[in-house]
């Protein structure tokens, strides 16, 4: 389009003396302002007044186009077959057949186009939007259309469920302009790469070529910002060279999702509401926020917060994610599946929903339709482990750990460097009673958690270490194990579960005393512990059979002298009934020798 | 350790109160600067320049603060805590920041105590979500040695209060070497502290308040006659006035069972401090095992009429009820005292025993439970627990809890029986025959142990000590004027049939004379005594034991079903609420 603006000021052209350069120049403007109204107008008159001219039926066409004409552009398009000689008019031809939601006819005018290829075709009229494809080459303009037309063809390819094709003409689209971010939006929001994929391509960008010296590291770091940010807890620092963007709500948001990752929910928070203070309807950071509300089990904000959503953008699917989310927070499946029903299907592709949808009937133990819906989300994410991560639970959850076991190597193809996924990889060795596998890989995520957060570990980790304190009690490891459990204790203070393995562990050490100890916290905590109660029962049996019977008794019990006087001075026993007419015994005091008894 | 008591150079103890009295109170440490100006006014004889102390001393840093802080804390004085952390969330220097987190801290506190359900049972585990947040916060700022010693508190109480003792212990330790003049740091180390070595061995700074200190831990430990050397010196050194060291002699010698000292002493703080409701909660159990119940029951009105709504008024009120039989009532107020704080220990251990009374067992253990989960030393709930298990007929259970209560009191002769008792139960008839006697040589209370051991012996056949053991009992009971007349009947009935079978028979015929003074056997005494005539004129010694066996084994075994049966249940035996001597 520019590249007609581009060229238009070579000359000024009087029609009936009406000066059409003006003119056009007025249609412009009514467009800059969001008149389409008049611009409709004007550029339909311009058209009368050239005669037709490409260039002006052109502008027509998208005025159509803004004022939601579809078809009527389409039709005009192609009616003077423009939508064959002009690489924008097919553009913007098949972006019309694209908002109708007719994407075959889309691909069909692109298709068409691409086989006779334009340059041939081209009347080279006044016009430089019809160069030949040599000069093509060179210009960058239509180098840049050609990528939109990949964008719009991958656009086109996702709504029709091809997303292998999809994700060709993005990253061609990518290639053939490395500004287009849209492009590579599509590509990393859509969860279509992996992560190592995603890697090569931005190694395979042409930034030096297609961009200035002082941009290519400025473009590459903002890109990187955006890639995978959950499959390993990573660092994050902005390098010192754009520490002028630290405000950037953007990147800000891109520094709480890997807080958000490495399950520091609290500082995620505190920098998601930070965000949705400056700028409340970030449409980047609301999910992320939706997300740790409900970590953070703050329904009641997660609630207003839906509602504000649903009554501003009843379209958007983030807005019924929300209600969906705070369904699911406070535990009512049926209306959670509503709302996330409703979220998918404004867009098909919106994973997360799909995600919480999974989610609802894992809650419920319907382990069959949770399957299902992370089945969904597996094709729709690509790129992403997750729900492949969420198969494999739930098969591991149904007791099948070999089905289990294939989709967490498949989770782990994908993310290698997940500590969640190495860790199901080492429950589910543990579950085959492979401990000295299970250590390895629990050992593995322990290094890779603590890569990134040495001193203070986040909560979200202590079943690892209690998982690692239980291989190790199998491996007969006593002093190791004990000492993940109390790790553990630190991150998850009052855990009935992980004082009843302490319990247990002292148990096996033999340290009777302190198991007794930890199962009666254990069970003073969790009552109905069926585990602990048994263990209890044995151990304190064990602990008083070898303990002595009290504090410093003697071994053996000296004897009492026998040699007693009966001393009858007690003649205050009176004898109950006060009856005592039996003999007087008062006398009887005697000495009574014994043999002394030892 | 008892004693460098030169430190206490009365002119630096008084300042030190002052200044510590006034740093709590900034804090809005009530307790604590209490507890400070308690002892300040005990000092009054002691001149001091109150010029340079009272005035100000502010950082520069707080002078900065200086409104937001005033502003907080007015609102924490109106115990709107929630508004108080708000206006606090900025502020940098230690004090504010402090206040801050403390504010939080309070907050979510009396959230949880507001938002308790009325019945008893374990915590819920959703609500130390507040505390593992704080957790993280102060950890964080801790391994950047950014607390101050008043933070370390908080941080040491957080840890407390999530079970991680030993890391508590060591930010207590940290905090009291940063900040020695913080009496509620001490109380709450003093918590923690097991045993004596464990007290030698903290790394502790070396302040007067020390001593205070070490005498509370000795208190809590039970070694009641240390604590009380150190009060008596202190006393010497010029602090006599001290209403606290006043309560604490008096606490101590409840402990000591030394009733009548301890009525003395409550009496006496009474009169100094009319108004005072701390620990006026022992002094109605002392009133209680007394069974002085005109005292109690004035006691009790006046708590009512200075402050109905305090856990020791609730608790005063709930032994009154019990003394008058009336226990649904008393479980009532042991129940509101508890509703005011949860982790109030006494309220619980006399609820367990007010449950027993009632003969709800499930409820009498969950109070005990509770009891012990407040503080681990409370030898009378776990006495109670065992107690408990007995009556459910576990009595490997019932052997661990006794065994616990007799480890915190290990002179304690009625923890003894009871577990030789339950020894007794389990067959474990050596055992429990040590049990015994340990019990009757460190000084038997109830007069029992003797005699269990005697039919422990003569269950056993040991013929020979068991008539030592009767012999032994007769005499004790004979010396202690203490009655039992199924017991002393028992025992000279088989001192009889010994003799007899000995061929002693005169001493068999006094014994049995004995014997016939009680209504129960008079038959079978009368059996023997026609069989000593027998043998008397038969001159020759005849084997008759066959019969006496029989007779002993039945009669036994009928005490250890009547025993079985929850005789303990029994308001007086049950209760440790020491009766006396």
């Amino acid at each position: 389009m520019n590249s007609m603006a581009g060229e238009r000021e070579r000359e000024t052209e009087i029609m009936h003396g009406i000066n059409l350069v003006r003119l056009r120049e007025r249609v412009r403007t009514y467009i800059d302002k969001h008149h389409y109204e008049s611009a409709l107008f004007w550029a339909d008159k311009l058209v009368s007044l050239s005669d037709g001219a490409v260039e002006d039926v052109y502008w027509y066409a998208q005025t159509l186009y803004l004022t939601h004409q579809y078809h009527r552009a389409s039709h005009l398009i192609r009616s003077k077959n423009l939508d064959k000689t002009q690489l924008s008019c097919r553009f913007l031809a098949a972006k019309c057949h694209y908002e109708c939601k007719e994407w075959q006819e889309a691909l069909n005018i692109l298709d068409l186009v691409e086989n006779n290829t334009v340059s041939q075709l081209a009347p080279s009229n006044s016009f430089s939007v019809t160069r030949s494809v040599n000069e093509l080459e060179k210009d960058p303009h239509t180098k840049e259309l050609e990528s939109s037309i990949n964008l719009l063809r991958g656009k086109v390819y996702e709504a029709m469920d091809n997303r292998n094709l999809a994700m060709e003409c993005f990253r061609e689209a990518l290639r053939q302009d490395v500004y287009c971010f849209e492009a590579f939006d599509f590509l990393v929001n859509h969860h279509m790469l992996s992560a190592q994929e995603e890697q090569e391509l931005i190694q395979s960008l042409h930034f030096t070529t297609q961009c200035p010296k002082e941009e290519v590291e400025f473009l590459k770091y903002l890109y990187n910002s955006r890639l995978k940010k959950y499959d390993k807890p990573k660092d994050f620092h902005i390098p010192s060279p754009f520490s002028c963007l630290s405000g950037n709500l953007d990147l800000v948001v891109n520094l709480a999702e890997r807080h958000y990752y490495n399950c520091d929910f609290r500082e995620c928070f505190n920098i998601t509401s930070r965000v949705l203070e400056k700028d409340p309807y970030n449409s980047l950071c609301l999910p992320l926020h939706i997300a740790v509300l409900v970590e953070l089990k703050r329904s009641n904000a997660l609630f207003y917060l839906a509602h504000k959503l649903v009554d501003m953008y009843p379209d958007k699917p983030v807005s019924w994610f929300a209600v969906g989310c705070y369904y699911l927070l406070i535990k009512k499946n049926d209306p959670t599946r509503r709302y996330l029903s409703k979220a998918t299907t404004l867009d098909r592709l919106y994973g997360p929903a799909w995600l919480a949808f999974g989610h609802s009937f894992a809650e419920e133990n319907e382990h069959d339709q949770a399957m299902a819906a992370y089945f969904t989300a597996s094709q729709l994410m690509k790129g992403c482990h997750l729900p492949v991560l969420y198969i494999g639970l739930e098969y591991g959850l149904t007791n099948n750990p070999k089905l289990a076991e294939r989709f967490f190597t498949q989770a782990l193809s994908i993310a290698p460097e997940d500590p969640f996924v190495l860790h199901e990889m080492g429950v589910i060795a543990f579950t085959n009673q492979e401990w000295v596998q299970a250590e390895h890989y629990f050992k593995d995520a322990l290094a890779k958690v603590q890569a990134f957060s040495k001193e203070v570990m986040v909560e979200k980790w202590e079943p690892l270490l209690n998982n690692l304190g239980h291989t190790c009690r199998k491996l007969k490891k006593y002093e190791e194990a004990l000492e993940y459990h109390q790790q553990s204790l630190v991150l998850e203070p009052q855990n009935p579960s992980t004082y009843s393995a302490i319990g247990f562990v002292h148990a096996l050490m033999g340290d009777n005393v302190k198991a007794v100890d930890y199962f009666h916290k254990a069970l003073s905590i969790r009552r109905d512990d069926a585990f602990s109660t048994t263990m209890l029962g044995n151990v304190i049996e064990a602990l008083m059979t070898e303990l002595s019977p009290c504090k410093d008794e003697p071994d053996t019990i000296p004897a009492f002298p026998i040699a007693t006087k009966i001393d009858t001075s007690s003649s205050a026993t009176e004898s109950q009934n006060g009856s005592s007419s039996l003999e007087d015994a008062s006398d009887i005091i005697k000495e009574v020798e014994m043999e002394g008894a030892d | 350790m008892m004693a460098d008591f030169s430190i206490w150079n009365l002119l630096q103890v008084k300042t030190d109160l002052i200044t510590a009295h006034r740093e709590c109170s900034q804090r809005r440490l009530i307790n604590s600067a209490k507890w400070a100006a308690e002892l300040s006014y005990s000092l009054r004889h002691v001149k001091v320049d109150l010029q340079p102390l009272a005035s100000f001393q502010e950082g520069e840093v707080d002078i900065q603060e200086y409104d937001r802080i005033i502003l907080a804390t007015s609102y924490f004085d109106l115990k709107e805590y929630d508004r108080a952390a708000f206006f606090l969330q900025d502020c940098k220097s230690p004090k504010g920041y402090f206040l801050y987190m403390y504010s939080i801290y309070i907050a979510e506190e009396k959230r949880k105590v507001d938002n308790a359900s009325d019945s008893i049972g374990p915590p819920d585990k959703m609500e130390n979500e507040h505390l593992k947040s704080l957790r993280i916060k102060l950890s964080k700022k801790h391994a950047a040695r950014e607390l101050d010693g008043f933070c370390l508190y908080l941080y040491g109480v957080v840890l407390k209060k999530l079970d991680l003792v030993k890391d508590a212990m060591d930010i207590f330790v940290e905090a009291l070497n940063k900040e020695p003049l913080h009496w509620g740091t001490w109380q709450e180390l003093a918590t923690l502290i097991t045993d004596r070595e464990m007290l030698l061995s903290l790394p502790l700074p070396s302040h007067w308040m020390k001593q205070l200190f070490i005498a509370q831990v000795y208190i809590e430990l039970q070694l009641n006659e240390d604590a009380l050397q150190i009060f008596h010196n202190l006393e010497k050194k010029g602090i006599a006035n001290s209403t606290y060291i006043l309560s604490q002699i008096a606490v101590a010698y409840h402990n000591m069972r030394d009733v009548d000292r301890a009525v003395t002493a409550f009496t006496e703080l009474q009169k100094m401090d009319p108004c005072r409701l701390e620990n006026m909660d022992i002094y109605s159990n002392l009133l209680y095992i007394k069974e002085m119940r005109p005292e109690l029951a004035h006691l009790a009105h006046k708590c009512c009429a200075i402050d109905k709504y305090r856990v020791e008024t609730c608790c005063v009120i709930g032994n009154y009820y019990s003394l008058r039989s009336q226990h649904e009532k008393a479980v009532l107020y042991f129940q509101r005292s508890l509703k005011l704080n949860p982790h109030y220990l006494a309220a619980w251990t006399l609820m367990g025993h007010e449950f027993m009374e009632l003969k709800n067992t499930s409820a009498a253990i969950q109070a005990y439970r509770q009891a012990i989960e407040v503080n681990r030393r409370d030898y009378r709930a776990w006495y109670g627990l065992g107690q408990t298990y007995e009556i459910l007929k576990m009595p490997y259970y019932c052997l661990y809890y006794y065994r616990m209560a007799q480890q915190l009191r290990p002179n304690d002769s009625r923890m003894i029986v009871a577990l030789g008792e339950a020894f007794e139960k389990l067959d474990k008839l050596q055992e429990a025959k040590k049990c015994f006697w340990k019990a009757q040589s460190v000084g038997d209370v109830e007069g029992t142990a003797l005699i269990k051991l005697a039919k422990l012996h003569e269950r056993l056949h040991e013929d020979k000590l068991a008539a030592g053991a009767y012999s032994e009992f007769i005499n004790q009971a004979n010396i202690q004027g203490t009655f039992s007349y199924e017991d002393q009947s028992q025992a000279y009935k088989y001192l009889a049939n010994f003799y007899l079978k000995n061929g002693q028979l005169d001493e068999a015929y006094e014994a049995a004379q004995k014997c016939a003074e009680y209504t129960e056997n008079r038959e079978e005494v009368k059996a023997i005594l026609r069989q000593i005539q027998q043998e008397r004129t038969a001159s020759v010694p005849q084997k008759r034991d066959l019969r006496i066996d029989d007779s002993c084994g039945s009669i036994t075994t009928d005490q250890v079903d009547q025993d079985h049966t929850p005789i303990r249940l029994s308001p007086v035996s049950c209760n440790l609420r020491f009766n006396t001597p």
